[in-house]
């Protein structure tokens, strides 16, 4: 019998720990750029570009940590002024409105990096340049630059290691920041950085395997540089045929890669992922969550908020989850009162309910006289 | 426990005093082996330092841009045909004003202030370049302006900055047309055409991150003394008010502007009419002493002007060499090991042709000559004094200057040559740093690295420490004669007579080098034969009161005696060595030629009676053999080298006269050879000299 109850209750722990039993409740994305200088031109537009899609995709800016080293629009060398491209038709302009990057120039740091995935920041630390995800988080952490074997340098000045990177990724597994993570990395032998990943739902997909480079899709004669790396070119391109509501697998996205246009090969860790890749909407990672859950008038006052905004309403939810929660607890806690000031608080009520209470002091004296005659009387 | 023991026992070698030595390390036992055998391994060591600079053509690397900042020729040319329309047009006006010095500069100061540059004339003085004993490797002289100052002759630069829009204004980029405004010839011209359609681009582009100075250089004074002024100048701002000011035919009231530190230089000269099909484009790059620029910056140029605008790139080159037969049959031999070891495995591809070996060759001795010789190929000499890396680049065209319409297409491809040297230059980051310093090139697309050609000369100073040991232990026996202990001589202090006079004579030498510049205080015109006569004789006699005062000192003393040459040369070879690794580090050509001649002269020198005495054969040939040897060791031979490399024959008559201009070049360019002739060399051929004819 006891074996039996241990055993559930280790199936219990286990099945707490694991973490399915959370629903997808948001969506976060981490984009990085790892390279400063002109000629590191393209890196910027990667992550730009990157930005763009997910945004359309349905991921708001408060949920996009964006880290630039943001020295590409004014740059003096730059032909067109606070402009970035990345295409050399130069039909669409990065570098719009609504970019709000939140690490700038020398603050992308591998410091800041960790902290924004650990959560570990000094309290002046705003909010908006948080990564505020809980364990129903969708996280896509994209990454470009300068890489080697099992590393990431940092704009020139510091390097991110593959095991940094896992222990990262592991804190946050702990901390129960996020549900999936999908790492992509453009760089030169981008497979090496997820070699020491153990944490499980981390999905990680590379531009390149150990030794090969990720080259530059094509030069912009203009501005003279190169303005898209060829892994992100493509993985635009297929972005570019979705839309907020299609259903593009996982699956379909890796298959995209053709070895021969990204002149290198694309490798996919999926060995920490449940899921079949088949089955997981691209969406899941670089769009939002969208599902409204449809709730009874129990709150009426915030009915008008859910019907507004799609994207508020799985906050809402999360809100209607916490506040269901709440009474349950209250009845739980006056349960589990100790029995002494249980019986404090009766006899207090039964006091109460007596309306002559001198009587019955007196009363008690008289009997405890009593008490204390025939006690004396014995001895 | 017992095994270490055991060992300890093997160590401990017992001699015969029963005293325990110690058994030597490895690398003491290898240099004694090395110094016993000295003989053998001398020939062997000079015969492969000889043989790897046989060798350096085979083992040049194709040059690679290695700066990432770079991007040469990533960005699509701008150049509109209005931009060179107006070069063409002010081409046009200078020819119309030609000769008229003031009028042609004011055009072109106009013409550049048209295109929206700020601009200034700045005046400076023709001389320059004035001898000073102590101010080798100094930094450049700030032009101390003297006091009486004519208005009968200046120069003036016109210099035009056209600021980045959108820079910072702390770097600028720098462009030299030199240009004669008196008598300024066709050719000449053009490069002013080329410079103005590119600096008409330059004042309308979005992208400049680097401010842009074009300076028309004065070059009525030579083309290395406007730039140097106008560098003098920038660098070390003066706040008196020049004399010159006041001689005013042209007004230089507007102050002279500045634009942050130098990332680059291009100094662009047209000359003469190409020799074949393509337009040609010469780079030249050695500065003073030996020093050059960034790889980098020539790696950029190279690149966009052969695989962008289609011009016969080369370096200067010895033509005697390619026509030289025994170099032909090193080329032969060289190609015939390719092939076979290229069967023998199919990766050993160093063999190349006998026709590239020749021509590798011959820019290889072209560019070792002019690192050796120490003085600047071009006005980017000046640049490189203030650590700028800076290169001219001589363009001839293909059709006679008068053709018009060619005219425009060559505008067209030089300024976009320059245009996209410039839009690399205006990429970088930093300082050129990334590539190599120091180098020679055996083309303009090969070069040879620092750590390729320092083994040909270790190689060939190797065997010098090698014999000052070996000679110095034989020396010391044959004094004490007592072969017992080796250990006793070392520590004695029998080298210390030789090295007086060793001494003595680098002292003489020291102040031999310094005299040229009291012969030129002497007053009176004296032509320069006069003046190497009165050099020769002061010299001649300083060594015979050298040889007087200080005893023996002299070759003829009757107080050397005996074997005491050996130690003698044991010191003087040490005492070359010195000087040679000193050198090396200078001016690393100097001391590789430097080497060439004095190592085989030091190694081979013994006194030439005993042999002439034996009357044997192969005593005979030695003697001959050490008096070729310190013939072709005396220091004029490194003119008559310098002369058989140009091309020119010596003279017999005029060699004294010239000589002393060669010299006198080589000091007012501050180039450490001629430190090198007076205080490694000379005393050195003296020393062989005094060994030579030692009575023993």
């Amino acid at each position: 019998m006891k074996i039996l109850l241990l055993v559930m209750l280790l199936f219990y722990s286990f099945a707490s720990s694991s973490g399915d039993t959370t629903i997808h409740t948001n969506n976060w994305a981490v984009l990085v750029c790892t390279s400063r200088f002109w000629f590191n031109y393209r890196h910027m537009a990667n992550t730009l570009s990157l930005y763009r899609t997910v945004k359309r995709l349905g991921i708001p800016d408060e949920r996009i940590i964006l880290m630039l080293a943001d020295d590409m629009a004014c740059n003096a060398r730059n032909e067109y002024p606070a402009q970035v491209f990345n295409n050399e038709n130069h039909k669409l302009n990065l570098y719009g409105d609504n970019v709000e990057v939140d690490y700038r120039g020398y603050e992308v740091t591998v410091e800041n990096f960790l902290r924004v995935l650990t959560g570990r920041h000094e309290n002046a630390v705003p909010r908006s340049k948080r990564l505020l995800s809980d364990e129903g988080s969708h996280i896509l952490l994209y990454m470009t630059g300068h890489g080697g074997d099992e590393f990431l340098k940092f704009q020139d000045a510091e390097e991110l290691q593959s095991h940094d990177l896992a222990d990262a990724v592991k804190q946050m597994k702990e901390k129960r920041r996020f549900k999936e993570l999908m790492i992509m990395v453009d760089t030169c032998q981008a497979a090496t950085l997820f070699n020491q990943l153990q944490s499980p739902g981390v999905l990680a997909i590379g531009s390149s395997l150990k030794g090969e480079n990720s080259y530059s899709h094509h030069l912009d004669s203009d501005i003279g540089v190169s303005v898209v790396d060829r892994f992100t070119y493509y993985t635009l391109a297929f972005f570019e045929r979705l839309n907020i509501y299609d259903n593009a697998s996982l699956n379909s996205l890796f298959r995209s890669y053709d070895p021969r246009l990204l002149m290198s090969t694309a490798y996919y860790r999926t060995d920490l992922y449940e899921p079949h890749l088949e089955e997981v909407p691209v969406t899941n990672f670089f769009g939002s969550v969208m599902e409204t859950i449809h709730t009874d008038s129990a709150y009426k006052a915030f009915s008008s908020r859910i019907s507004n905004s799609k994207i508020n309403s799985e906050d809402d939810h999360k809100e209607d989850f916490q506040n269901a929660n709440i009474p349950n607890d209250d009845v739980k806690t006056e349960k589990q009162k100790c029995p002494y000031t249980q019986m404090r608080a009766d006899l207090h009520e039964k006091l109460k309910k007596l309306e002559n209470t001198d009587t019955m002091v007196n009363l008690g004296i008289a009997v405890m006289i009593l008490v204390v005659m025939v006690s004396s009387s014995l001895l | 426990m017992t095994t270490t023991e055991k060992r300890d026992e093997k160590e401990e070698v017992k001699t015969d005093d029963g005293s325990p030595k110690i058994k030597s390390r490895p690398i003491v036992q290898l240099g004694i082996f090395l110094i016993s055998h000295s003989p053998v391994f001398s020939v062997v060591f000079s015969a492969a330092g000889v043989l790897a600079l046989l060798l350096l053509p085979l083992l040049a690397k194709n040059t690679y841009i290695s700066e990432n900042a770079l991007m040469p020729g990533s960005a699509r040319s701008m150049l509109s045909n209005r931009d060179v329309s107006g070069g063409s047009k002010l081409v046009k006006d200078i020819k119309n004003h030609e000769g008229q010095g003031v009028e042609v500069q004011r055009l072109i100061g106009q013409h550049m202030s048209e295109m929206g540059a700020e601009i200034y004339y700045q005046k400076f003085h023709p001389e320059g370049n004035q001898f000073h004993p102590l101010r080798f490797f100094s930094g450049p002289d700030s032009d101390t302006l003297m006091g009486n100052v004519s208005c009968a002759s200046y120069g003036v630069n016109v210099a035009g900055i056209i600021r980045a829009p959108r820079g910072d204004g702390k770097e600028s980029i720098v462009l030299v047309t030199p240009y004669d405004f008196i008598n300024g010839g066709d050719y000449e011209a053009l490069s002013l055409g080329i410079a103005s359609s590119l600096f008409s681009l330059l004042a309308r582009v979005t992208w400049l991150s680097k401010d842009i100075i074009w300076l028309v250089a004065d070059s009525r004074y030579g083309d290395y003394r406007p730039v140097a002024a106008w560098l003098s100048e920038y660098h070390t701002p003066s706040f008196k008010v020049s004399d010159l000011l006041k001689c005013d035919e042209i007004n230089t009231s507007g102050s002279f502007r500045r634009a942050g530190t130098m990332a680059a230089a291009l100094v662009l000269k047209v000359d003469g009419r190409s020799e074949r099909f393509e337009d040609t484009l010469s780079i030249y790059a050695e500065a003073s002493n030996g020093q050059m620029p960034n790889l980098d910056l020539i790696n950029v140029v190279n690149y966009l002007a052969v695989h962008r605008q289609g011009f016969y790139v080369k370096v200067e080159k010895v033509v005697s060499l390619l026509s030289s037969s025994w170099l032909k049959i090193f080329g032969e031999i060289f190609e015939a090991v390719g092939k076979v070891a290229h069967t023998l495995n199919p990766n050993w591809n160093f063999g190349i042709p006998v026709a590239d070996y020749l021509e590798a060759s011959a820019t290889l001795a072209s560019s070792l000559y002019s690192q050796a010789l120490g003085i600047p190929t071009g006005p980017h000499g000046a640049f490189r004094d203030y650590q700028v890396d800076a290169i001219t680049l001589k363009v001839s065209p293909r059709f006679p200057p008068d053709s018009k319409a060619r005219q425009h297409d060559f505008f067209l491809r030089g300024a976009q040559l320059l245009e996209g040297t410039i839009r690399s230059v205006n990429n970088l980051l930093e300082k050129f740093h990334q590539s190599f310093f120091l180098y020679l090139l055996t083309s303009s697309s090969k070069f040879i690295s620092v750590g390729v050609y320092m083994i040909a000369f270790a190689l060939l100073v190797a065997p010098l420490p090698m014999v000052a040991a070996s000679l110095y232990i034989d020396g010391c026996n044959v004094l004490t004669k007592s072969t017992s202990n080796p250990a006793e001589n070392l520590k004695s202090w029998k080298w210390l007579g030789a090295a007086k006079q060793v001494f003595a004579l680098h002292l003489m030498g020291f102040i031999v080098s310094l005299l040229p510049y009291f012969i030129c205080q002497v007053p009176g015109q004296h032509s320069p034969t006069n003046r190497s006569i009165m050099w020769v004789t002061t010299s001649a006699s300083l060594l015979l009161i050298t040889f007087v005062t200080i005893p023996g000192c002299s070759p003829f003393s009757s107080r050397l005696h005996g074997t005491k040459w050996a130690v003698l040369k044991s010191v003087t070879i040490s005492a070359a060595f010195i000087g040679l690794c000193l050198m090396s580090i200078i001016n690393f050509a100097t001391a590789e030629i430097g080497a060439l001649l004095l190592v085989p002269m030091c190694l081979m020198v013994r006194p030439i009676k005993p042999d002439l005495r034996s009357r044997r054969m192969k005593s005979m040939l030695r003697a001959l053999c050490s008096m070729v040897l310190v013939t072709t060791g005396f220091p004029v031979m490194f003119f008559a080298i310098s002369r058989g490399l140009t091309g020119k024959g010596l003279v017999g008559l005029s060699l004294g006269g010239e000589f002393w201009t060669w010299l006198e070049s080589l000091w007012a360019w501050k180039s450490a050879t001629y430190l090198y002739i007076g205080m490694v060399h000379l005393p050195c051929w003296l020393l062989c000299l005094c060994i030579l004819f030692n009575p023993s």
